[in-house]
């Protein structure tokens, strides 16, 4: 027996969200942001900006040139993370097997309660009908339904916006061959430009391509080349339990392109926190660190670490990440970030060493803190801009010291 | 004109279905009838949960903060067409 599954995708969700909740900007261009809208990437466009030609990812500057009636709105993080836990609680109502797999997307199995296509589709309107009851009109939704995953996501991406696409076992081949090759989620730019070296432009090529081909040039992705291409998908089904982060990591992009590196460090040490709270929040520790860094041309380098010591400390993360940075400051930074995966649970184990033992027991304090009155209540002084005001009084007999 | 605010206001609201609606605000020696709740969602501030109201009048779009804590009001955003 197939699985059914159903791929649920919310609709320019960012941008649909800010449209419900202010009906000023309804039937308008807009392009969510981050704060820095001068310096920012538009997040997601709306269904009416896209039309324009705006695209998810575009510099602020480049989606006003292509669009100069484009307005630019700030993003919520804090509200599209709530309603996303309130659409995901509306499809726990039809099945407990939901994946969350982005902030606006999920997957859901429901072979056991749809039992066939036709209760799918009627189970996909439900779903549809109780997300307008519970978030508006305005947020809308595209749906997938196929026998597995991968094959789901792909029928979703095929109607946008408010798409309901079906696609049954025996239509699996047909659907493929409609599609290009990097619609289907696992093909990137590099693997497709690998395919175009061995003359694989469509799905039926690549069906035609031998296995053995496919594995001598992408070793064990070429079982999963293969696989796909007759629409059949080898990983695990719907992981309801997948919620926990692989990684953590934040990144900011500068007020201004800089190779100042007490300016450049402050900005570190306190992405380093940050990234640091968050796993002693979720008891996580990590052991490799990767810095990221981009540069005023718009290159990028990015370097990992891998310590024999986990931490969650943010100072460390500060450490590991500026020894891979500071080498790299040639030219004007435009952005720095840092990210801590291969995460292993805390086990709470305390320091042999005094020192790291009261280091242990203040971030302890201070972490008490931000789980009675929230993230930023504290910061390290090294994190403070610093501004050195001239003296207005005294005798400045201190100026040689 | 699109302003981000934090100005304490004077709210009445209505209960009904276990929900808030509020009806109308007083801003600025103003008072503003509200013609709809188009989204309400909640953020974390530490322990405390604070809710958001996003609504509007014909010609405003306002963003309200309930911290129900303290049961204070306060109007965080606003949002005037042309």
């Amino acid at each position: 027996m197939h699985r059914i599954i159903l791929h649920i995708d919310m609709n320019s969700y960012f941008a649909s969200v800010e449209q419900q909740a202010n009906p000023f900007l309804r039937g308008k261009p807009i392009g969510i942001t981050g704060k820095d809208q001068e310096r920012s990437v538009v997040a997601t466009a709306s269904i009416e900006a896209k039309k324009l030609g705006v695209k998810t990812a575009m510099s602020t500057w480049e989606a006003k040139k292509i669009c100069p009636s484009l307005i630019l709105y700030a993003g919520d993080p804090e509200k599209y993370s709530d309603i996303m836990h309130r659409f995901n609680a509306i499809y726990q109502e039809f099945t407990p097997h939901v994946e969350p797999f982005s902030v606006d997307e999920s997957f859901l199995d429901i072979t056991e309660e749809a039992e066939d296509f036709f209760g799918a589709t009627y189970m996909a309107q439900m779903i549809r009908t109780r997300l307008k009851e519970e978030l508006g009109n305005h947020i809308t939704a595209s749906i997938g339904i196929a026998p597995n995953k991968l094959m789901a996501k792909l029928a979703c991406e095929t109607v946008k916006p408010s798409g309901l696409t079906v696609v049954q076992p025996e239509e699996l081949i047909d659907l493929l061959n409609r599609c290009k090759l990097d619609d289907l989620c696992g093909i990137g730019p590099r693997i497709l430009k690998r395919l175009h070296a061995l003359d694989i432009k469509t799905f039926a090529e690549l069906r035609a391509c031998p296995l053995e081909d496919l594995q001598r040039e992408f070793k064990s992705y070429g079982l999963w080349l293969h696989e796909a291409a007759y629409g059949r998908d080898s990983s695990q089904g719907v992981n309801a339990n997948s919620s926990d982060a692989k990684s953590y990591g934040h990144s900011y992009t500068l007020p201004e392109n800089t190779q100042d590196q007490t300016v450049l460090k402050r900005y570190l040490f306190g992405l380093a926190d940050k990234v640091g709270w968050r796993m002693r929040r979720d008891g996580v520790v990590a052991r490799r660190i990767t810095a990221h860094v981009r540069f005023g041309d718009f290159t990028s380098h990015s370097e990992q670490r891998t310590v024999n010591t986990p931490t969650a400390d943010g100072m460390d993360l500060f450490k590991i990440s500026w020894n891979i940075v500071k080498p790299l400051l040639t030219s004007d930074v435009r952005l720095v970030g840092l990210s801590a995966s291969m995460l292993t649970k805390n086990p709470s184990q305390p320091s042999l060493f005094k020192k790291e033992r009261n280091m242990q027991s203040v971030l302890c304090a201070l972490d008490s803190l931000q789980h009675r009155y929230g993230t930023g209540v504290w910061k390290r002084g090294a994190t403070l801009p610093l501004n050195l005001k001239q003296r207005s009084s005294g005798f400045h007999f201190d100026h040689e010291v | 004109m699109h302003e981000m605010l934090n100005d304490p206001i004077d709210v009445t609201v209505a209960f009904k279905d276990n929900r808030v609606f509020p009806r109308t605000m007083r801003w600025n020696e103003r008072d503003y009838k509200i013609e709809t709740v188009n989204l309400v969602h909640t953020a974390r501030e530490g322990q405390k949960r604070i809710f958001y109201f996003s609504v509007s009048d014909t010609t405003n779009y306002f963003k309200l903060k309930l911290d129900p804590e303290m049961l204070e009001w306060r109007l965080v955003e606003l949002y005037t067409d042309g």
